[in-house]
């Protein structure tokens, strides 16, 4: 097997005059979880559905599992499970019977102990159409992993759940690592991203900004620590002299941030001595996210 | 082999659980063909006498006027240019005939007990007398009084004018009762037929529409396709229906059985005309040996093809465009399937139904009515090429259109006027003749003759055209089937 399990290079597809992604380049490495993260509109079901052989590149070279995506179409189908965005299936076959389907496709056998580890047992006989939306992710999952395929692509699995749907689907991904399977993300919840993922990649208007590890990107971009105290025992000195930019939102409270964080574990730990009143605001990849693109992304996944 | 097989099953149970879709291409086309198929009810055995004039006789063309005398067509007196003119032709026309105007380009005279029929065409006007030969339908109407055994036919002949008769002649005592068959009575209920069948289907769909529950978009495909044969309905409703008159004398102890014994078979007419193929047909069918062809012999292959054409156009059109929309298309590209696999798979599902169906049409039909069906091997096949055919045209219009509710659209704007217009319900040669024509460049048409020759004639060389045409037209559609299904870049 290569090296990387996906090797993009130079990647563009274009829609008529659109550019959905325009030159992206990079690579994921074996038992992975990798994520596409970006604004809706970014280009990530564009390079995803292009990795599957959904869609034909304008111009680039991709290898998925050392297979070249043009040539060889269904061999690379054939080893890599898939959930689409909004996912669907045959909505008055059951849970199961949607599962074993597929199971039947890949030519596989496990369908029973799918439906048992991705946790559709309880509602394995009711039809797609009456589950709950976190009930079809399980679903979809189940289907993309009887293929028994190293590779999955999970495109925005969770857009839509509520928390506790989304939490448990979590779970559900994070138990796919385990069980050595390579994973790849799309998501644009900062929070799935550094819940999940190894690393990451930033995609804003079809170009990829940056990839890394999650705690090196947020090392370099999450804008450092936030300490915040009262006003007392010295505290207000301490962190005047310690961090690199000082703010005031509260007449008794003062916040410092921090960029180096090594200086800022120093600080806190003279300030527990103080027995200061403080709180501690650890940057993630929302200030990343600002960072890179100049806003947050909303609920819905909108740049603002 | 195995993706294919469950794809192929995934399909068939995803349909099979569709209400709106088993009662479309399965529990609507069975109900149709139980309810045309309401047939002679029970028998009596005490006989009474009915005398019976038969008036309504086969026109017979006599001579051809110019087109100039379109101008002296109008209601009133008839012109003494067309007189002169009649008169030509060896026709005496007295000066106190009557004309009227009975049809958008037909007109007749009335002269004491002489008719004439008047045809506008293109050129000329064409002139109508009356034949000898008792019209097919009147003549089978007399059959049905016969058969309920209840009813002892006399025949009258036409010359005799029946009220006076019956005043002059004393002996006929008891047994003073007549029936008359005016002129028209074909004319009028085959007409009539039309619109009683458009009738069954409204009503049919309404009391289904009220009893079964449907979601959302079920329920706007449904009325959509309700407010379709509203349309057709309007369209087919010619107003007038066959008359006949029954004359008894006043003191007749036993005059309502006869009326209610008439009246139980002009019921059963009309419930049978439903069926009743066109009199040209039959006398030809006779002549040459062949079965006559009604009722349900009739419709039987008719609906069949009916149903197959339309489970392809609209059915498979409609669920190709919505797995389409809703994603399931591309969580089955997304995976090792092939394009053969789902086109094949799509193809076998639609076999099989229409196998079940007409199975099922045809048990229905041999237990129930009686119909002598002649299932055979050319039947198989000729019902494969037809599935397969009508499954292509429904995989491109689903290929082609992206809107769900435009690909519905397109498929009930083409299934439904290929219903009403190939004469699969009712005979052809009752439409108007451009309607004709254009049933003739119809594929329906040539499914549900061929099938017919096959399964009710016992001709399967008569099927041979059709059967030419249907696969053409199949292979046709496969390919372009093959060109419009993306696989890729949906
Ligand atoms: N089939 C298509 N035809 C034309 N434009 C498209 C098509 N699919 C996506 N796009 C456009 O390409 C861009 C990227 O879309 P997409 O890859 O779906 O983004 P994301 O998945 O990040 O939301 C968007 O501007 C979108 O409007
Ligand atoms: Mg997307």
């Amino acid at each position: 097997m290569a090296e990387h399990v996906i090797e993009v290079e130079d990647l563009t597809k274009n829609y008529g005059d659109v550019t959905a992604i325009d030159g992206v380049s990079f690579s994921v490495n074996e038992g992975e979880i990798f994520s596409l993260v970006g604004p809706n509109g970014a280009g990530k079901t564009t390079t995803v559905e292009i990795l599957e052989c959904l869609r034909e590149p304008t111009s680039g070279k991709a290898k998925v599992l050392g297979h070249d995506i043009r040539k060889e179409e269904m061999k690379i189908k054939e080893q890599i499970g898939v959930m689409p965005q909004d996912f669907n299936t045959f909505d008055r076959l059951t849970a199961k019977e949607n599962i074993k389907l597929a199971a039947d496709i890949y030519d596989k056998s496990g369908a029973e102990e799918i439906i048992k580890k991705v946790g559709v047992k309880e509602f394995e006989n009711k039809r797609f159409e009456d589950l709950s939306g976190g009930m079809k992710t399980r679903v979809g999952i189940g289907m993309a992993l009887v293929s028994d395929a190293p590779l999955l692509f999970l495109d925005e699995p969770t857009t839509g759940l509520d928390p506790q749907a989304r939490r448990e689907t979590w779970s559900l991904i994070k138990g796919l690592k385990r069980m050595n399977k390579t994973v790849f993300l799309t998501t644009h919840y900062m929070e799935e991203v550094e819940e999940l993922s190894d690393r990451a990649a930033v995609i804003i208007d079809g170009d990829i900004k940056i990839t890394d590890s999650i705690s090196n990107l947020i090392e370099r971009y999450g804008g450092g620590v936030k300490i915040t105290a009262s006003k007392e025992k010295g505290a207000e000195e301490l962190i005047k002299k310690n961090s690199d930019e000082v703010t005031e939102e509260d007449k008794d409270e003062l916040t410092g941030i921090f960029e180096d964080r090594e200086k800022a574990r120093k600080t806190l730990i003279s300030l527990f001595k103080k027995d200061c009143n403080v709180s501690v605001e650890e940057a993630g990849m929302d200030e990343v996210f600002l960072e890179l693109a100049g806003g947050k992304l909303t609920e819905e996944g909108e740049l603002a | 082999m195995k993706k294919f097989i469950s794809l192929f099953r995934a399909l068939i149970k995803n349909w099979f659980r569709s209400k709106s879709g088993v009662f479309f291409s399965f529990l609507f086309p069975v109900m149709l063909l139980l309810i045309f198929s309401t047939v002679f009810g029970g028998q009596e055995s005490v006989e009474y006498t009915l005398h019976v004039q038969n008036n309504d006789l086969v026109e017979r063309y006599e001579f051809s006027l110019d087109q100039n005398y379109t101008r002296y067509l109008e209601n009133g007196t008839v012109h003494e240019e067309m007189r002169e003119a009649f008169e030509e032709k060896d026709h005496t026309i007295s000066p106190d005939a009557s004309m009227s105007k009975t049809g958008d380009k037909s007109w007749e005279i009335n002269d004491n007990d002489r008719w004439y029929g008047l045809e506008e065409n293109e050129t000329k006007i064409d002139v109508y007398t009356l034949g000898d030969q008792v019209t097919c339908l009147s003549e089978n109407f007399t059959k049905g009084l016969r058969k309920t055994e209840t009813l002892d036919i006399v025949t009258l002949d036409r010359d005799v004018n029946v009220t006076e008769y019956f005043e002059d002649d004393t002996s006929f005592g008891e047994s003073r009762r007549a029936l008359i068959i005016s002129r028209g009575f074909q004319e009028k209920a085959l007409d009539k037929s039309m619109e009683l069948r458009m009738k069954v289907i409204q009503d049919t769909m309404d009391r289904i529409g009220d009893q079964y529950d449907m979601n959302e978009s079920e329920e706007e495909n449904f009325t959509e396709r309700q407010e379709m044969v509203d349309r057709w309905a309007n369209r087919t409703k010619t107003g007038e229906s066959a008359e006949v008159l029954l004359l008894t004398s006043e003191g007749d102890q036993v005059a309502p059985i006869i009326e209610g014994t008439v009246y139980g078979v002009v019921n059963n007419f009309n419930q049978r005309m439903m069926g009743v193929e066109d009199s040209t047909v039959e006398v030809e069918s006779e002549s040459i040996g062949r079965k006559d062809l009604e009722g349900a012999d009739y419709y039987l292959p008719g609906l069949i093809a009916a149903f197959i054409m339309t489970n392809g156009i609209i059915g498979v059109t409609g669920t190709i465009s919505e797995y389409k929309r809703n994603g399931t298309l591309k969580r089955l590209i997304s995976t090792p399937l092939t394009k053969a696999n789902w086109i094949f798979a799509n193809v076998a599902q639609q076999t099989v139904l229409a196998f079940l169906l007409t199975g099922v049409m045809v048990l229905l039909g041999v237990v129930v009515f009686g119909v002598q069906v002649y299932p055979n091997l050319y039947a198989l096949g000729f019902i494969f090429v037809g599935a397969v055919a009508f499954c292509s045209v429904g995989i491109v219009l689903g290929g082609l259109i992206k809107d769900v509710e435009a690909a519905n659209g397109a498929g009930n704007a083409i299934a439904f006027p290929m219903m009403f217009l190939s004469g699969a319900f009712w005979p052809l040669e009752r439409m108007p003749s451009y309607m004709q024509s254009v049933a003739k460049v119809l594929p329906l048409y040539y499914f549900h003759r061929g099938l017919t020759e096959i399964m009710i004639l016992q001709d399967p060389s008569g099927a041979v055209v059709p059967f030419l045409i249907i696969s053409v037209f199949g292979v046709i559609f496969m390919i372009l089937a093959t060109k419009v299904t993306r696989w890729k870049d949906m």
